[in-house]
């Protein structure tokens, strides 16, 4: 069946997100699982629900894999969602022959809470890295993957005499360009650091005093 | 002690974590096709769900942390079937993704959005489509246009996308059908090691990291067209 002609780049973005097509299962999956142990190792809390806000960021994040680092073949210039969105250089200059591109993910908690839009750079109330009052020691965050789901957690322990209440979470990234400092002959880098996802438990996680926790995100890529 | 459920987060994703039908999920993909005839005007425009990420995709997509912490190389595949051992590192000597710089540079870019006449049942370990559709205007070949990719991303409310695209124009002398769409990343790989003046690098070339079946087959007219969109989106 012939269709009425498209007239615009308007008419195309109507196209391009349709609302009108059949449910089906999701391509990306994601939730979020909180395990709580008192201070003598016991399970005191599980806590799991799904993962709904990702920002820009992300977005921004994993269109590297798809668009790739450059404009094109014979652009030398990084394309405008890195430069517009994460705000990297369109290219490193004045630092030896070549540069290359890396990044980090953590896990961030925090105590407070706020309405998600898609360009949020933080938490509402993070929780600092420590042991004085309402700090919690993080532990190196641990990544693995199984065919297309992919893994981020992290340990948690509240070394303090008060229990701690998590109401909020985040996945992190910090981009690392890396290039040979000019001077030294040495690697160097710039770092860029964004908020990938956002979510506030549905009810708070309660870490208690001398207790831990396990935070994971999942991300599934089902395919 | 420390309770052995610690070492034990069930990997199975939980069905009630997902439940389509109450709440929307956070990330989708769109294909958008839209045919037109030799003299311009639409004839389809065929809409569907996007859904497979290839293993190499989620390769790319790994942080450091996993490469460190387990001091493990990912295995990448190329359209032509070889493979490399991606193992990125902030070391000097570590194989990367390259960046654009100053002086030497190693394009990592979209090659293209390719279209297929055959079809794969295992989109995920997919390395190629499984009957590229050549460039040209012989029998059974449409020629390629160069792939569009936006400068930023659209933020609407809570939702944001970014949309890449190609056309495809058919010049072949009969109508030719698509079956199967892909997106190939052309990858370079460099260190930033110097071997005399030379950067040790790996130019990897094409790489399938996106693929999708059509959910029904598209016919490009003689002298026709067609648009692909991938629209890439959260919280839509």
């Amino acid at each position: 069946m012939v269709t009425s002609d498209l007239v615009s780049e308007e008419d195309i973005a109507k196209l391009i997100i349709p609302d009108d097509l059949p449910d089906e299962e999701p391509i990306f999956k994601a939730y979020i699982e909180a395990k709580v142990y008192d201070k003598e190792g016991h399970l005191i809390q599980y806590h799991r629900q799904p993962m709904r806000s990702l920002t820009q960021y992300f977005l921004a994040l994993m269109a590297i894999p798809i668009i790739g680092t450059f404009q094109g073949p014979s652009t030398n210039s990084a394309p405008g969602i890195l430069t517009n969105v994460l705000g990297l250089p369109s290219s490193v200059s004045g630092n030896g022959n070549s540069a290359n591109i890396t990044w980090n993910w953590s896990i961030q908690l925090g105590s407070g809470t706020q309405a998600f839009s898609p360009t949020l750079t933080g938490l509402a109330a993070p929780i600092a890295n420590g042991t004085g009052t309402g700090e919690l020691l993080y532990s190196t965050v641990s990544v693995s993957y199984a065919g297309s789901m992919i893994f981020v957690s992290v340990q948690v322990t509240n070394t303090t005499s008060s229990s701690i209440s998590v109401t909020e979470i985040g996945l992190t990234g910090t981009v690392i360009l890396g290039y040979i400092n000019p001077n030294t002959g040495n690697y160097a880098s710039s770092t860029y650091s964004f908020l990938l996802s956002y979510d506030t438990f549905s009810t708070p996680v309660t870490v208690p005093a001398y207790g831990m926790a396990v935070f994971q995100i999942t991300l599934s890529f089902t395919g | 002690m420390v309770g052995r459920g610690i070492e034990d987060i069930d990997i199975k994703m939980p069905r009630d974590a997902y439940d389509t039908g109450k709440h929307m999920p956070t990330f989708n993909v769109y294909l958008t096709a839209i045919v037109r005839d030799s003299e311009g005007r639409v004839v389809k425009i065929h809409r569907q769900r996007s859904h497979s990420p290839t293993a190499n995709f989620i390769g790319l997509m790994l942080p450091l942390q996993y490469f460190i912490n387990t001091n493990s190389s990912y295995t990448l595949t190329n359209t032509g079937g070889s493979t490399t051992s991606y193992q990125p590192n902030t070391t000097i000597q570590a194989y990367d993704i390259s960046y654009p710089n100053a002086e030497q540079n190693f394009q990592t870019y979209l090659a293209m959005i390719q279209v297929g006449s055959g079809q794969q049942s295992n989109p995920y370990s997919a390395n190629s489509l499984a009957a590229p559709i050549a460039n040209g205007s012989g029998t059974g070949q449409l020629a390629y246009g160069q792939p569009s990719i936006p400068s930023t991303i659209t933020v609407s409310g809570s939702e944001a996308y970014f949309t890449i695209s190609q056309t495809f124009n058919n010049n072949s002398g009969s109508t030719v059908t698509i079956t199967e769409v892909g997106i190939i990343l052309n990858l370079w790989l460099n260190s930033l090691y110097i071997s005399g003046s030379i950067v040790e690098n790996n130019n990897f070339g094409n790489v399938l990291v996106w693929y999708d079946v059509l959910s029904s087959s598209i016919s490009v007219p003689n002298g026709g067209s067609v648009t692909i969109y991938y629209t890439f989106t959260v919280n839509p």
